[in-house]
């Protein structure tokens, strides 16, 4: 048995269970749900053990193959790069949380409710792993349907329209990605098989233009990156905090990770062309974004907002191209489903205590709930990329990278985004003090209980991720680097193609080229 | 005796078994002691299994009756569909029409007739079989549609499918004697001789818009809705499995042989038959958004499903995509036939008893679905798993025929009708989820009574089963399917 194989589907096996159970004994059915998705987590830790990052490594691991539709040129293609391995972990992380977070919050249809998270974990790992294109479009789609009952049912007052708005835009986008992967079938020897395809593609510069747009809609729509994004407020706003926290956490990686492994890299001089725009929508999302989250009212919105400006971050590291910018991109992706996977559940904690959602509602409540205050402070910090917390690295990185690039007006492109940096600052610190700070202006307020031992271990891995991956970040990014520099050559062999000038990596920074001058035409790494 | 065509009436063996069946059913009312029926339905599927099973061990002998008609693989796959249909539809019709006191042998005897005519029409391959085998299918489904005679909706449905039908054959016919002026011949294989002459091109023109007709291609659709609402639900389900399959597989087979040594992209049918594909697949995707019963929606539905399914009759068209795209659009048909008779079943199962004529479209209204997951949680899980294959969202069959199909049209060249196709079945996601999201996100308005039968349960496990279970392991009739696209 591939132990990858068992990670993606222990889950739905635990859903099969748990499908069996009676339906009046609710305890059993978290307990089940919750051991099922810590056993997934154990077993997605020996993938991490066994992955090598070395360079000679083999870039796919754990690979497992097997027929599944043979007639149709469909195959069951499963494997990890280090990026996949990374967001896979995020995924198996998540889940256990998730799903003790929801122990008192949901209290109907509970069997249903556990259901619907165990299937869509194994879609979502099915999404990091699959090699195949199919296999990697059914994992997609597959997501949709457990997502839409999590807000549609569970979610709050507005939640219908928002769960139909959710479902209706993102498979709109995706069955356009469908038929890009049926035109590449007809284009690479007939096989939907990933790694063949990116071997073997053979398409038009004009084809392939039309292609990465096909893949790059689909994806854009789930990062979101502006003006496609409008989806995201409203779901994120209804759905329940469980829902949240998946969303923000893994799905919108979904759309990052698609760039990374499949719109990128299967037609390099496509996305070359197109680069700039997505820089340049990636900034205005940031801006957007972290202007949008100034004005919210509601605390669930705001989170929603900036993660809009978090994501233009991690766009614009992928668009700049260079090793230390997609570094930081997918290091961001790690950073963002974590602090915003953990806001999303203070918020929620937050929400449990007094239904509300309005910041106006709130105030002085570091008095009665230290704890609370305490760990959504350092959630704040590491959100807004203070150094010491993972957020720092995944910044830093992205706009070094991108200042350093060979993008138009680099500079300006990481200016503007540094700016976005202070706002998103100034707005997630100005959510603190009117949360927790001042005087308590709400007698309902005086009575609220602090962290329960429950959401203590809730909100525990979180807070260790933070400082962990703020402090160590090796661990975390020897796995990325053969995934970035594989991507990289791809590029500089599209550059070396398409002829003039450089468009890949980065330009050595001005201090070094004015200290060594005869160095200056080399390649800075 | 010598020159008796033994093997051509042996090819027909699956039709007799049918005809036979038809007979019995309708006997077993003259011979009826007491007032128990059980034994007509299960009766029904027992023969339907037969004939099946008779099209599947028998010989293939090919063309047959010289070249009249043809017992190949196509022709035994349509009849395995159509007999599946067959037994489905008589399975809800016994638990539908037990629930009405109106079960009768005729209900199932006519059924039977009607799958006669559908097996024989997959197998015709001359204009005169072909006409016979309509109207033996067609005749049926109209006394069919007309079975419950209360109130007007019922017969206002009958009628409309009575006067259009009449049309269509009427076109059919006409067409056929332009073609044989012609061509000289009836026959599928020799009509493409009278290429050229204006008589060829109005008569194809006439046949194929009488076939349209029965696909429910648009511009030809408008009878649908009405008669899809209005006739009764497990007849509505056998009509959408079988009436569009036996069609289609006219269609197929009409069409290749207009299209034979024609240059599919310079052909005026090609262009013709994707425009129609074109604007059914739109038309019936935009009319399906606004319709609040269900039951109308789905008939909505079934046009948009034509449309996908034209798309296939088009990439047929194309000598290097031909059997690749018979063979999806055989895939196609199997995975509708099940879906659409799961969909209208549970529709079935919700429709208000009472006197249809008062509430009108209120029978089948989205409220009757509000909050049906916390009623019956496992009707409601599997009209989703009908919904989620007829929206093409995986892991379902209906994602996998879609798959199939599109792949098909862009191995062909067709990337645009793909589009379009890609484009509508978003669409379509909007009107099929809507339902999901009455069943299970709304809180029940309506307490209805709500049907439940042994019957029913084992005809909505099986179709839940086939759409569950092709969703992720649809090897097995693919396989079979791209042995059936050869066509002989």
């Amino acid at each position: 048995m591939n132990l990858l194989t068992l990670v993606i589907f222990l889950p739905l096996l635990g859903a099969v269970a748990l499908a069996l159970l009676p339906r009046d004994e609710v305890g059993q059915h978290k307990v089940l749900a919750l051991c099922v998705s810590l056993a997934t987590f154990a077993a997605s830790l020996g993938l991490w053990a066994g992955f090598q990052s070395t360079p000679g490594a083999p870039e796919f691991q754990f690979v497992h193959q097997a027929p599944w539709l043979p007639s149709l040129g469909i195959g069951y293609h499963v494997g990890l790069d280090g990026v996949a391995l990374l967001l896979l972990l995020l995924t198996t992380v998540l889940t256990p949380v998730v799903i003790l977070s929801a122990w008192n919050a949901v209290t109907e249809r509970v069997k249903e409710f556990l259901l619907s998270i165990l299937v869509l974990e194994t879609a979502m790992i099915g999404t990091f792993a699959a090699l195949d294109l199919v296999l990697f479009y059914v994992f997609w789609e597959a997501m949709l349907v457990p997502m839409y009952l999590l807000i549609g049912i569970w979610g709050s007052q507005n939640r219908l329209y928002a769960t139909v708005k959710f479902f209706v835009y993102t498979f709109a986008a995706s069955v356009l990605m469908l038929l890009a992967i049926l035109y590449l079938y007809f284009h690479d020897g007939n096989s939907f098989d990933y790694i063949k395809a990116r071997e073997a593609l053979d398409v038009t510069p004009e084809a392939a233009r039309w292609l990465f747009l096909a893949f790059a809609v689909a994806f854009a729509v789930k990062v979101p990156m502006f003006p496609l994004h409008t989806w995201l407020p409203d779901a994120h706003t209804e759905a329940p905090t469980a829902g949240s926290v998946i969303l923000a956490g893994v799905l919108l990686k979904m759309g990052t990770f698609g760039f990374f492994r499949y719109a990128l890299p299967l037609f390099p001089e496509a996305a070359l062309s197109y680069r700039w725009a997505i820089a340049v929508l990636a900034v205005i999302g940031i801006l957007y974004g972290a202007m949008m989250s100034f004005v919210q009212t509601d605390m669930k919105r705001l989170v929603a907002y900036s993660s809009v400006s978090h994501l233009g971050f991690v766009m614009l590291g992928l668009a700049a191209l260079s090793a230390e910018a997609l570094t930081g991109s997918v290091y961001q992706m790690l950073n963002h489903g974590i602090s915003t996977g953990a806001l999303f559940l203070l918020v929620g904690l937050l929400y449990e205590r007094r239904h509300t959602r309005r910041i106006e509602d709130y105030g002085g409540l570091a008095k009665r709930t230290p704890l609370i205050a305490a760990v959504f402070l350092v959630v704040t910090l590491s959100s807004i990329g203070l150094p010491g917390t993972n957020g720092f690295v995944g910044e830093f990185l992205i706009l070094s990278g991108t200042w350093l690039s060979r993008l138009h007006a680099p500079a300006a492109l990481a200016a503007l985004a540094a700016v976005g940096v202070i706002l998103g600052a100034v707005y997630m610190l100005l959510l603190v003090e009117r949360l927790f700070l001042g005087p308590i202006r709400h007698e309902e307020n005086r009575g609220l209980a602090d962290l329960s031992v429950r959401e203590g271990f809730v909100l525990a891995p979180m807070i260790a991720l933070i400082l962990v991956m703020g402090l160590l970040p090796q661990p975390f990014l020897r796995p990325v680097k053969p995934a970035v520099d594989r991507l990289v050559q791809r590029f500089q062999a599209a550059e070396t193609k398409l002829g003039g000038e450089k468009q890949v990596g980065t330009v050595p920074p001005a201090i070094a080229r004015a200290a060594a001058p005869a160095q200056a035409g080399r390649e800075g790494e | 005796m010598t020159g008796f065509p033994t093997a051509s009436f042996a090819a027909l063996l699956p039709v007799a078994v049918l005809t036979l069946g038809a007979i019995v059913l309708l006997l077993s009312e003259v011979f009826l002691v007491s007032g128990k029926r059980a034994y007509q339905s299960a009766l029904t599927v027992a023969f339907a299994a037969a004939a099946a099973a008779t099209a599947l061990l028998g010989p293939r002998p090919g063309p047959v009756f010289e070249g009249q008609a043809a017992q190949d693989g196509f022709a035994v796959f349509v009849t395995v569909i159509v007999c599946a249909g067959l037994a489905l539809s008589a399975l809800v019709g016994a638990a539908w029409l037990g629930a009405r006191s109106s079960e009768r042998g005729e209900f199932y005897a006519l059924a039977t007739f009607a799958a006669a005519g559908m097996v024989l029409l997959s197998m015709a391959t001359d204009l005169l079989v072909a006409f016979i085998s309509i109207e033996v299918m067609s005749i049926s489904t109209y006394a069919l549609a007309a079975y419950l005679r209360r109130g007007l909706r019922p017969s206002e449905a009958a009628f409309k499918y009575l006067v259009l039908g009449a049309v269509s054959s009427a076109l059919f016919v006409y067409g056929s004697a332009f073609l044989y002026g012609a061509s000289g011949s009836t026959l599928f294989s020799k009509i493409s001789a009278g290429h050229g002459s204006p008589l060829y091109l109005v008569g194809m023109g006439m046949v194929l818009s009488g076939v349209a007709f029965k696909v429910a291609a648009v511009p030809f659709h408008a009878w649908t809705p009405d008669v899809y609402e209005g006739a009764p639900t497990p007849v509505t389900a056998f009509m959408a499995a079988g009436v569009k399959a036996a069609a289609f597989a006219l269609l197929v087979r009409l069409f290749l042989a207009a299209e034979t040594g024609v240059n599919a992209r310079v052909a005026a049918f090609g262009g013709l038959v994707s425009a129609l594909a074109v604007l059914t697949m739109l038309a019936g995707n935009l009319l399906a958004l606004p319709q609040r019963s269900v039951k109308r929606m789905l008939a909505y539905s079934s046009i948009a499903h034509a449309g996908y399914l034209l798309i296939g009759v088009v990439s047929a068209a194309v000598a290097g995509a031909r059997a690749e795209s018979v063979a999806s659009l055989l895939f196609y048909l199997a995975v509708y036939s099940a879906t659409a008779i799961g969909a209208f079943a549970v529709v079935g199962v919700l429709e208000r008893r009472s006197d249809g004529d008062k509430e009108g479209a209120q029978a089948f209204d989205l409220a009757r679905f509000a909050g049906l997951a916390r009623r019956r949680p496992l009707l409601a899980l599997s009209m989703a798993v009908f919904l989620l294959s007829l929206a093409g969202v995986p892991p379902t069959a209906g994602f996998f025929a879609k798959l199939y199909l599109f792949r098909a049209a862009v191995g062909a060249g067709f990337e645009v009708l793909a589009l379009v196709g890609v484009l509508t079945s978003a669409l379509g996601a909007y009107y099929y989820l809507r339902v999901i999201l009455y069943m299970y996100m709304r809180p029940p308005e309506v307490e209805g009574e709500v049907l439940s039968a042994p019957s029913l349960g084992v005809a909505l496990t099986a179709a839940v089963l086939v759409v569950l279970v092709l969703g992720v392991a649809a090897e097995p009739l693919v396989r079979l399917a791209a042995a059936a696209g050869g066509l002989g």
